[in-house]
């Protein structure tokens, strides 16, 4: 269970180092006025001081907020799609978008039993075959083969 | 009468049978995409975007904007029949239109939603017709600092209008700024914000975070809402539609105030969400029957519908004039553009008039190839809405992933893809708007170079800002805006101040 409390401060916290990571990095590029107009570092360095503030300000409101926002049930959901998607583009250097999103499919649906292992096999089947017919061949886009198949000299 | 004259010079582009063609096919993969939930017009758009490539910029265009259309559409049938908004503007077309359908009277719903929409819609590309070149000419005098006085006036006018609470929309704009400026820098060729990862060289590519944001984002909020389809009947009585259709002029008033509301947020960028909310509440408030909003009353349709569309539309006309997007999908479009060569902005008037005008004559034709190709396919879309989510879902992740590596064959593109997807969940969670976020990553160059230039035409001094009177009047508007909220808040306090001491005085 997350409290929404305990999410607002983590957004604020994540929010803020991105724009700490801003200002740090855009200083080194130098800031203010220089010989060639206004210096490189400076716009970003800006925007990093906005999104400080901005976020300080928000973990202050963050702390006034009650309630759950994201429940023990909930978690389990967004993790049970969120946890398969991040193995499934993991998997993408090594075993290419066709392999990856093949064995992505078929493992969320086949192995928590929520379709017939047939329907999960022919699923997981036509899916690279659609991507391959609509990029590799209508538009001409490459999708990444994968180390697998390099290996096997396709 | 120079306006009509290009307008029909447009129609003669726009009636060719591969844009009509293009126009269907666009359509159809955008009531796809506002059907399916996680898949909105922004990732629909960008999905399409390396696709469009090789194509004439007007043939490109009228593809991604009748997919917009198709988009604003599709959004609308998953609201009323289903209670599910398959995009986040069609939110507020549930509160009536599911009650409506509910009852029994799912055509009728349905008709006046698309009637009121195709109005709302027809009032923005009027607009658009009489009024872009107009606006374009007045922006072709424009300098560097006139341009980022525009640009400052958009998006004080996100943060003081938008809807969310100020400091989350300017957390929002400042990231997106932030994003824009990784890469090499096009002024001094120096290099930006990559924390030292050669990938980054190249910057961030907005598609890659529309796909996250909107997409992964989207799909997340669902899966955790764990919607179900309790669909109502789908069946089209289509006597009904017309009959539904003949009685929308009796609301003549709520469609015509609908209609500028939309027009208005759309074109100082609120878009097409915020439109339609402001209108339903607008609606609720000077109804007659507002006590009954709610409970399926048809103006309690006619207004988000009418405005969604109106915004929806009318946000191209900044995009093509001064070359600053009114909604998130009309970001989108503009990167195309630019991708694609040209140069969003009061020019596009003077070189590209066969681009603009056949753009805006396809408007009129797409939007009434929406409307009847929607009626005619919601029995088909509504069976969709019956797959399984657990078969949809890795599918949309697919889709995102691949969208976002196709945009520069970068796999770290599809890693940063699904961090902006993370993100795009606790934003949408914590009502952070996504819309300004991708917006300020599409235009930030253009802001900042602006801003650069009028420094170097100055030597430095912000006096610039204030130099004639057109320049000092857009900064002061955005100035007004940025503190239009603070204003709005002290004025609650004072107001909440006096509540209470009168209620202290009827205690003693």
């Amino acid at each position: 269970m997350i409290s929404r409390r305990v999410l607002e401060l983590l957004t604020a916290v994540l929010t803020g180092s991105f724009g700490l990571a801003v200002i740090i990095s855009s200083l080194d590029d130098g800031i203010g006025w220089g010989e060639a107009g206004v210096d490189p570092g400076t716009f970003p360095f800006l925007t990093g001081v906005i999104i400080l503030g901005g976020s300080l300000y928000n973990l202050a409101r963050g702390w006034l907020a009650e309630g759950v926002a994201v429940s023990r049930a909930d978690l389990r959901r967004i993790a049970g799609l969120f946890v398969p998607a991040a193995v499934f583009v993991g998997a993408i250097p090594l075993a290419g978008m066709y392999l990856a999103s093949a064995g992505y499919v078929f493992g969320v649906l086949a192995l928590p039993k929520r379709q017939s292992l047939l329907r999960s096999l022919i699923i997981a089947a036509v899916t690279p075959v659609v991507l391959y017919i609509v990029f590799e061949r209508m538009f001409e886009v490459s999708l990444p083969h994968g180390e697998i198949a390099a290996a096997l000299g396709y | 009468m120079e306006n009509l004259q290009a307008l029909l010079h447009g129609f003669a582009i726009a009636l060719t049978v591969q844009h009509l063609a293009l126009m269907v096919i666009g359509v159809l993969l955008g009531i796809l995409v506002g059907v399916l939930p996680g898949l909105g017009a922004p990732n629909g758009v960008s999905l399409l975007l390396p696709l469009t490539f090789g194509m004439q910029p007007v043939s490109a265009i009228i593809l991604l904007s009748s997919m917009y259309w198709g988009a604003l559409f599709g959004g609308s049938v998953t609201s009323i029949l289903f209670n599910i908004p398959g995009e986040p503007s069609s939110v507020a077309t549930t509160f009536d239109g599911y009650p409506m359908a509910r009852e029994g009277k799912p055509t009728t719903a349905l008709a006046t939603a698309f009637g009121s929409a195709a109005f709302g819609a027809l009032v923005g590309v009027i607009l658009i017709t009489f009024l872009a070149s107009w606006v374009a000419q007045v922006a072709l005098a424009f300098g560097p600092a006139e341009y980022f006085a525009v640009y400052f006036l958009a998006f004080a006018s996100f943060i003081g209008m938008g809807g969310a609470a100020p400091m989350k929309t300017v957390v929002a704009l400042a990231i997106g700024f932030a994003i824009a400026a990784i890469g090499i820098d096009t002024v001094s060729g120096s290099v930006r914000l990559t924390m030292g990862i050669d990938e980054l060289l190249k910057g961030v590519s907005f598609v890659v975070a529309v796909m996250g944001l909107f997409g992964i984002g989207e799909l997340l909020v669902a899966v955790e809402e764990e919607l179900h389809a309790r669909a109502v009947s789908s069946k089209i009585d289509w006597l009904e539609v017309f009959r539904a259709v003949g009685r929308l002029p009796k609301h003549a008033t709520a469609l015509l105030r609908s209609a500028a509301i939309g027009c208005w947020m759309g074109i100082t960028p609120g878009g097409p969400t915020a439109a339609s909310f402001m209108s339903y509440g607008i609606a609720k408030r000077f109804s007659r029957r507002g006590q009954h909003f709610g409970s399926g009353e048809v103006e309690g349709v006619i207004a988000p519908e009418t405005a969604d569309h109106a915004a929806g539309t009318s946000a191209l006309l900044p995009m093509l004039s001064l070359g600053i997007p009114g909604s998130a999908t009309a970001a989108v479009m503009m990167g195309g553009l630019m991708i694609w060569g040209l140069n969003p902005g009061p020019m596009l008037f003077v070189d590209q008039k066969d681009f603009v005008w056949g753009l805006i004559a396809s408007m009129y034709v797409g939007n009434l190839v929406a409307v009847a190709l929607v009626l005619l396919t919601v029995p088909v879309f509504a069976a969709l809405m019956r797959i399984p989510f657990v078969i949809i879902a890795p599918l949309i992740v697919i889709i995102c992933a691949v969208g976002a590596y196709s945009v520069s064959n970068s796999y770290l593109d599809v890693v940063l893809m699904l961090g902006f997807g993370v993100i795009g969940y606790l934003f949408k969670k914590l009502s952070y708007p996504l819309a300004p976020l991708v917006l300020a990553i599409v235009i930030g160059d253009k802001a900042e170079d602006a801003f650069r230039q009028s420094m170097l035409m100055s030597k430095g001094s912000l006096e610039i800002f204030f130099d004639n009177r057109l320049v000092t009047s857009l900064v002061i508007a955005g100035i007004a805006l940025l503190l239009l909220p603070l204003l709005l808040q002290i004025l609650q306090l004072l107001r909440g101040g006096a509540d209470t001491r009168d209620e202290k005085v009827k205690v003693t």
